[in-house]
């Protein structure tokens, strides 16, 4: 099976053998209630100390847009012609920016959005290296 | 501010896509502001270069053309806010008494530009991008811009509109990188290539080089080279990063929430005594023209969701209500990084001392320059004509 490793630590985990769910990683302020993305070094708001917690793999799609631009680890534009980009709002009140897959038409804001894995640069060894990305949950069905 | 700062001299050297040499631009502009101020620059006790690409010391390099006074030389860098920070610093320098005289230098090439860092490699030597570079400026405004045409119902023709008047209104500025040989129109700003929906290749900031300075001094200094001309007083000089939203976004959020605009202006307000109700001219950090229009409204400028009305009904043009980016703003004015904020400043003195031509607002008399810095942070500059 191909492996799967994050382009960077401390963003996501991506379970080996595919059986879980790739998700990101946050922090929680109990001081403040609120949850961030990504980890934060101490709450922003209290300055208390916070705790590292994986966050919901669903969300609802804030906004959205389709930039004329090469997909990342890219230096030209594909047949694609650019790419769907992406504000995702998480249940725990966290806003997160990733590219979305599909094209112009295939969005509508509040749709159900799900985090997949973004392969960016794959090994010489087959590996790729991750970054994220939402998939709307009704183009999966 | 403990003593009161006045603009005393502002110079530029054009923005544009052309190669020119950085040191030439830079000598340009700082001779240009000295010229104006009818100064020399051995009486300038306090320098700030702003750039955000470049070399190390490069500003300081360039300073020695200036001359080997000892002038104090220092580097600061807030990404598009670069130059209204160097701004900021000299105004600073001048009210808590470091300095009587201080030049803001800004200079830059966003084609130069190298952002991020060093990346690593896999063990098959391939290069990383790093997740925090997953979202572009331009991605970003534009989902600004959806969120807004899903909120309140915005058009594509307006922020047409937008572009489109601020292409015009660079059309008479000699210092302009982009100078439209006819009157530009919405149709022809929506009929360009879309780069990032809805935003068209006309509605980006044009990126380039260029150069721009401004001296501030005491008021003994102002009314000693004022050469006849109306005094420009720095009335206020606000600056704020991020604070807490509901769905902040930390990970590539280019410009923070935009309440980042409306706190700052409201400082401003206060520092200065005078209300959005007050103001002859405006400008923005206008790369795309969503920010604009959403300045409109957490500038104070119209109420929230009035934004529209005002591009539909002109206001925020030449001969209306209030002008925003007199010349030609990031729009057609030009985005080089370092000198942008200092270019709205150059606008905005001259405007005061009614110098502008035919970019001139009639009895222009408080002028209010925003700018925002990628990270982020946010200056708010208001001038008023005394």
């Amino acid at each position: 099976m191909t492996k799967m490793l994050p382009l960077e630590d401390g963003y996501m985990i991506i379970p080996e053998g595919g059986g879980e769910a790739v998700r990101l990683l946050g922090s929680y302020s109990k001081a403040a209630d609120k949850t961030y993305f990504p980890i934060r070094k101490l709450c922003p708001v209290t300055a208390e100390p916070v705790e590292t917690v994986d966050l919901s793999p669903e969300g609802m799609l804030y906004s959205w847009s389709f930039i004329r631009m090469p997909v990342m680890g890219r230096r030209k534009l594909d047949e694609s012609g650019g790419q769907g980009i992406g504000q995702i709002d998480l249940p725990e009140g966290v806003r997160i920016q990733a590219p979305i897959d599909g094209r112009i038409g295939d969005w509508t804001i509040g749709m159900k959005m799900r985090l997949a894995p973004h392969p960016v640069v794959t090994d010489d060894d087959g590996t790729h290296y991750c970054g994220f990305k939402f998939v709307p949950v009704r183009a999966e069905q | 501010m403990n003593r009161d700062v006045y603009v005393i001299g502002v110079g530029m050297h054009r923005f544009t896509k052309e190669h020119i040499p950085l040191r030439d631009m830079y000598f340009t502009a700082g001779m240009a502001a000295l010229n104006d101020a009818g100064i020399k620059f051995r009486d300038i006790g306090s320098l700030y270069n702003g750039y955000i690409g470049g070399a190390m010391m490069e500003g300081m390099g360039y300073a020695k053309d200036l001359g080997l006074t000892g002038v104090p030389v220092v580097h600061v860098e807030n990404a598009s806010a670069t130059g209204s920070s160097a701004f900021r610093e000299a105004a600073w320098a001048v009210s808590g008494g470091a300095a009587d005289v201080a030049m803001a230098l800004g200079f830059d090439d966003m084609m130069r530009l190298r952002m991020g860092r060093k990346a690593p490699r896999t063990p098959g030597g391939k290069r990383l991008p790093s997740m925090e570079n997953l979202m572009l400026p331009a991605g970003f405004f534009a989902m600004w811009a959806v969120r807004r045409m899903h909120e309140r119902g915005t058009t594509i023709e307006t922020f047409a509109k937008i572009a489109a008047k601020n292409w015009n209104h660079g059309r008479f500025n000699p210092m302009a990188q982009r100078r439209a040989d006819h009157e530009v129109t919405a149709e022809e700003v929506m009929a360009s290539e879309m780069v990032a929906y809805p935003h068209t290749a006309m509605m980006a900031c044009a990126m380039g080089a260029g150069a721009a300075c401004a001296i501030v001094a005491t008021e003994e200094w102002a009314r000693k080279h004022a050469q006849g001309r109306p005094m420009v007083k720095v009335a206020a000089s606000q600056s704020q990063s991020e604070h807490y939203t509901e769905g902040h976004v930390f990970m590539g959020a280019v410009v923070g929430p935009p309440s980042l605009t409306q706190i700052t202006s409201r400082l401003a307000y206060e520092e200065a005594g005078i209300g959005p109700d007050e103001l002859s001219l405006v400008h923005v950090h206008d790369a795309f023209p969503i920010e604009e229009l959403m300045y409109y409204e957490l500038l104070g400028i119209c109420g929230e969701g009035e934004g529209d009305r005002l591009v539909h009904d002109g206001e925020t043009a030449m001969g209306g209500r209030i002008p925003f980016s007199t010349d030609g703003g990031l729009t057609a004015r030009g985005h080089p990084g370092g000198p942008t904020g200092l270019a709205q400043i150059w606008d905005a003195t001259r405007q005061l001392r009614g110098e502008q031509g035919k970019m001139q607002v009639d009895g222009a008399h408080t002028a209010l320059a925003h700018m925002m810095g990628a990270g982020s942070i946010c200056l708010v500059h208001m001038l008023q004509r005394v």
